[in-house]
C-alpha cells in the first residue's frame, strides 16, 4: 500500500491543477473532484498497482476535461455576446429604416451611442442574471435593466421633468441601484433592498424638483430657450410617469425577494 | 426540454452514470465504482469526464445534487451525493427502449456477434 503522505502530495498537486478549471465548474465540483481523486488513489494504492502511472493518467484525463470546460465556457460566453449584438442591431434597424424611409432625423452619432447603451444593458443583464439560477431572479434583473434603459432613453429623448438639467437627477436613481447591487454582491436579498432603494430614489426626484420649483430656482428646471414651462406637460403626468417607473422597480424588488425566499 | 432529452441518444458516459444512479444516490467515487463494476471494467472514466458529464447532466435536469454527507466506508469527509430526477428517469427509460428496439431488430434479422459480415 502506498504511504498516505505520497497520496496527500498527489492530491495537493491535483488541487493546483483544478485551479485551471473555469471558476463556476471549480466552485461546484472542485471539492468532489479532489475527494474522488483521493479515493481513486487510495484504491489504487491498496491494490498495489502502479500508483504513479495511474496518477499521470488522471492528470492527463483531467487536463483534457479542463480544456473541454474552458472551451465550452468561451463558446457559451461568446454566444451570449453574439445574441446581444444581434438584438441590438435589430433594434437599431428601426431608427435606421425610419431615417431612410420615413423621414426620421436620428443623428448619425445617436446610432453608436444608443447601440452602446443597448448592448451594455443586454450585457449587464447576461452578467447579473447568470448569478442567480431562478426564473424570478432573471425576471427581476430583466425588469430592472429594461426600466433603467427606458429611463435613460426617455430622459435623453425629451426629459421627464421638462427639459432642464434637473433630469440629471435620474442618473442618481440609476447610481443608487448600481451601487446597491455592488454592495449586495448581486445576492437576491440584497438586490431586493437595492431595488426598493432605487424605487424610493425614483419617487424622490419629482418631489425634489417640485421643491426646487417652489423655491424659485427655475433655471434648474427648464432650459432658458425652452418654449415650455417647468414641469411640462404638467405635474400630474410627471408624477404618473414616475409612479410607473417606481412600480417597475418595486416589481423587480419583489421578484428578487421571491428569488431570495426560494434559495433560503 | 424533456422531449429533447428523450429524443436524443445519450453519450456512453451519460448512459452509464444514469444507470449507476438508477438504484440509489451516489457520490462521485461511488458512481465511478458502480460504472466500472456494471461495465465489467470496460468503461474507464476519470474525474474530468465524470464531473464534466455531471455538470452537463445537471444543466439538462437529468440529475440533481442530493445532500452532503459522510460515507462511513471511506473516511470522515462530507461528500455531495447525486440522484436522478424525473427527467433523468424518463431519459434513461427512453434510451433503454431504443436499445431494446435495436436488439429486437437484430434478433429479427437473426444476427448474433460473429455471425454477420457484409457481402456474405
Amino acid at each position: 500500500m502506498e504511504p498516505d503522505p505520497l497520496i496527500r502530495r498527489y492530491r495537493n498537486w491535483y488541487t493546483h491543477l483544478l485551479r485551471l478549471y473555469p471558476k463556476a465548474h471549480r466552485e461546484r465540483f472542485g471539492e468532489g473532484m479532489e475527494q474522488t481523486f483521493n479515493d481513486l488513489c487510495r484504491e489504487r494504492g491498496a491494490a498495489e498497482g502502479g500508483l504513479f502511472s495511474f496518477v499521470v493518467w488522471m492528470f492527463v484525463e483531467t487536463s483534457a476535461g479542463i480544456l473541454r470546460e474552458n472551451g465550452r465556457t468561451i463558446v457559451m460566453q461568446n454566444k451570449s455576446i453574439v445574441r446581444i449584438a444581434l438584438v441590438t442591431g435589430c433594434i437599431l434597424l428601426v431608427p435606421l429604416l425610419g431615417n431612410l424611409l420615413m423621414g426620421w432625423h436620428w443623428h448619425p452619432i445617436a446610432f453608436p451611442l444608443w447601440g452602446a447603451l443597448l448592448f451594455g444593458t443586454g450585457l449587464t443583464y447576461e452578467l447579473i442574471a447568470k448569478k442567480g439560477g431562478t426564473i424570478a431572479y432573471r425576471a427581476a434583473v430583466g425588469i430592472a435593466c429594461a426600466t433603467g434603459f427606458v429611463l435613460v432613453f426617455i430622459n435623453a429623448a425629451a426629459g421627464i421633468i421638462g427639459d432642464g438639467p434637473v433630469n440629471v437627477m435620474y442618473l442618481g436613481v440609476l447610481a443608487v441601484g448600481f451601487i446597491g447591487a455592488l454592495i449586495a454582491r448581486f445576492q437576491p436579498r440584497g438586490m431586493s433592498l437595492a431595488l426598493f432603494a432605487t424605487a424610493v430614489a425614483q419617487m424622490l426626484v419629482p418631489v425634489i424638483a417640485l421643491a426646487i420649483w417652489k423655491a424659485g430656482w427655475q433655471a434648474l428646471l427648464t432650459d432658458p430657450n425652452s418654449p415650455h414651462p417647468p414641469f411640462h406637460p404638467g405635474i400630474a403626468p410627471v408624477f404618473a410617469l414616475n409612479t410607473v417607473f417606481v412600480m417597475l422597480f418595486v416589481g423587480s424588488a419583489m421578484l428578487f425577494r421571491r428569488a431570495s425566499a426560494s434559495t433560503d | 426540454m424533456i422531449k429533447k432529452i428523450t429524443n436524443t441518444p445519450l453519450t456512453p458516459a451519460v448512459l452509464h452514470i444514469l444507470l449507476a444512479l438508477s438504484t440509489e444516490e451516489r457520490h462521485g467515487y461511488g458512481i465511478m465504482k458502480q460504472v466500472k463494476s456494471e461495465s465489467q471494467g470496460k468503461v474507464k472514466m476519470g474525474p474530468g469526464t465524470l464531473y464534466g458529464s455531471l455538470g452537463r447532466m445537471m444543466e439538462a435536469g437529468l440529475i440533481r445534487e442530493s445532500d452532503k454527507r459522510v460515507d462511513r466506508e471511506l473516511d470522515d469527509e462530507r461528500r455531495v451525493y447525486y440522484k436522478l430526477t424525473k427527467h433523468g428517469q424518463a431519459a434513461l427509460a427512453a434510451e433503454l427502449e431504443r436499445y431494446r428496439a435495436v436488439v429486437a431488430l437484430a434478433r429479427k434479422k437473426q444476427l448474433a456477434p460473429g455471425s454477420f459480415a457484409y457481402g456474405t
